[in-house]
């Protein structure tokens, strides 16, 4: 599998208050990368500095062995990004939305319109593509949301905690769609603080607490080294593998 | 140039479909020049009518204006979201606020020629006859410049609520020392020689001539100040415009 982003030593403050410590870690071709963690735990910020948008104030991150700065522009336009805050023009129709951010991307023409039809579906937005968005419930959002960043079929698609706030029916919907982005050959960067959702789509999963990583593993191997400290292989659970990291638990 | 086309028509069409913007832009200049035209009517001669005096000052009060709109669409709550979408997209950063100043703009030039127009045709306002396009180009000089300068003390603050307060204090100021209000050249002559620090002023005075003496001599400087000083603010919004502020 070939490494597509590698971290290295990545610190970021804000102010004078660091809240990424010094972290690394690779993005591998093909693979559902999740970040696991709580509130606060860093995730965002990290996220957003992958993606070029964010300054950070030490350590690096290169794409394919060079520098993401070395040409931004061209790194930028193989990402797709799911902010975890909503991001549309809410008095403009879903399908307005997607044709616009997928624009930006240099899709034109026919395959601006064909990037468009894709993505609307494949969020069952169909239907309500010249719907405006100020009619739409959270869930529907969410979805438009995820397709404002799919239609231009990035290489790597980073998606924030991309189901908050949705019922079980439209979160179900969602990750099944992660995992068919990823048959057609996309890489995920995926984060939440809901477990189950990691054990249900990751390929391989970090665990960040208070800007450190601290356990990074496949969800078995993960399990396996909590299990030999634990009784029972069948009740250990991530929630148990970050107890027992941190001593706290994952929900508060 | 395809990605400017595309972020220059949805930030001029968020201008366009907000119906608070477009009062703001068209019934208020038309409104508050028509009142105070009317009230006044008794204070001004034949020469000068009221309606001549403030369908030129007040235009200019509105010039200022386009620095409200544009410090709106760079940091206004609604659109700040999907803006910070524009900046993770392969785009380059100085198309993003030099967005906003061209939409500010042509939003604002489109709404006052159509208050003028109107205003020439309903009470007859004198913008100057056949020199009439001395007076639009003071306005395009003008409009550009402060939708420029909207944009980037927006940038300079990173807040719109402040950028509005301060500038919205400053313009006032500059108006009534300007004499946009009231002319204040009959207030003695050192009143007079300060107004000249206010670029309503300047503004002013360059139409009045133009318009009844046929006097160009302060349209080349008035311009060409003007020019300067935006390419100096699109310069210094560019160096202090930061996409990582939307997020
Ligand atoms: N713009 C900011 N200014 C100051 N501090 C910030 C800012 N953004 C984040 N932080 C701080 O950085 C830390 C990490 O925040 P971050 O948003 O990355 O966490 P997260 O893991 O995404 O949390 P959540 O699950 O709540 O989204 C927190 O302590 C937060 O308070
Ligand atoms: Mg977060």
């Amino acid at each position: 599998m070939q490494t597509i982003i590698e971290v290295n030593g990545l610190k970021k403050s804000y102010k004078d208050k660091e809240v990424i410590h010094g972290i690394g870690f690779t993005v591998n071709e093909g693979e559902i990368l999740c970040f696991l963690g709580p509130n606060g735990a860093g995730k965002s910020t990290t996220i957003n500095i992958i993606t070029g948008a964010l300054r950070f104030d030490g350590g690096s991150i290169s794409y394919k062995g060079e520098s993401i700065y070395s040409d931004l522009l061209g790194y930028k336009s193989r990402l797709g990004i799911v902010p975890q805050d909503l991001a549309l023009y809410e008095d403009l129709t879903a399908e307005r939305n997607v044709l616009f951010f997928a624009s930006l991307y240099g899709l034109k023409g026919e395959a601006l319109k064909e990037g468009c039809r894709f993505a609307l579906e494949f969020t069952g937005l169909s239907d309500k593509a010249k719907d405006k968005v100020n009619t739409f419930s959270g869930g529907m959002k969410r979805r438009l949301n995820i397709a404002c960043a799919i239609a231009h079929k990035p290489e790597l698609l980073i998606m924030d905690e991309p189901t908050v706030g949705i019922d079980p029916q439209s979160r179900k919907h969602i990750l099944e769609g992660v995992k068919q982005l990823r048959k057609q050959g996309m890489t995920i960067l995926y984060t939440t603080h809901y477990m189950e959702e990691v054990e249900e789509i990751s390929t391989r999963i970090i665990i960040m607490d208070l800007g450190n990583i601290i356990a990074e593993g496949t969800n078995e191997s993960l399990k396996a080294g909590a299990e030999s400290n634990d009784a029972s292989a069948e009740t250990v659970s991530l929630e148990t593998v970050f107890l027992q990291l941190t001593g706290k638990s994952l929900r508060n | 140039m395809y990605k400017f086309k595309q972020i220059f028509r949805l930030d001029l069409m968020n201008l366009l479909t907000n119906p608070m913007w477009v009062f703001y832009a068209i019934g208020f200049p038309l409104a508050l020049i028509l009142v105070l035209g009317f009230l006044m009517s008794g204070s001004y001669g034949h020469t000068v009518t009221s309606y001549d005096y403030y369908g030129v000052a007040l235009m200019i009060f509105g010039i200022f204006n386009a620095a409200t709109f544009s410090a709106n669409s760079i940091m206004e709550e609604r659109i700040k979201s999907p803006n910070m979408r524009i900046v993770y997209s392969p785009v380059r950063p100085f198309y993003i606020h030099f967005s906003k100043v061209l939409a500010s703009f042509v939003f604002c030039t489109a709404a006052y020629s159509l208050v003028a127009v109107l205003l020439h045709i309903t009470v007859g306002i004198n913008y100057g006859g056949a020199d009439w396009w001395a007076a639009l180009a003071i306005m395009l000089a003008g409009n550009f410049f402060f939708a420029s300068l909207g944009v980037t003390v927006c940038c300079l603050l990173k807040n719109e609520g402040i950028t509005n307060n301060i500038l919205s204090t400053l313009f006032a100021l500059f108006a009534i020392l300007g004499g946009l209000f009231f002319p204040i050249d009959g207030l003695g002559k050192a009143i007079s020689a300060i107004s000249w620090l206010s670029p309503a002023k300047w503004m002013l005075a360059a139409c009045f001539r133009i318009i009844y003496d046929g006097d160009f001599t302060l349209l080349a400087p008035l311009i060409g100040g003007l020019a300067l000083l935006s390419a100096l603010s699109v310069l210094l919004g560019a160096r202090f415009f930061r996409g990582e502020d939307y997020i």
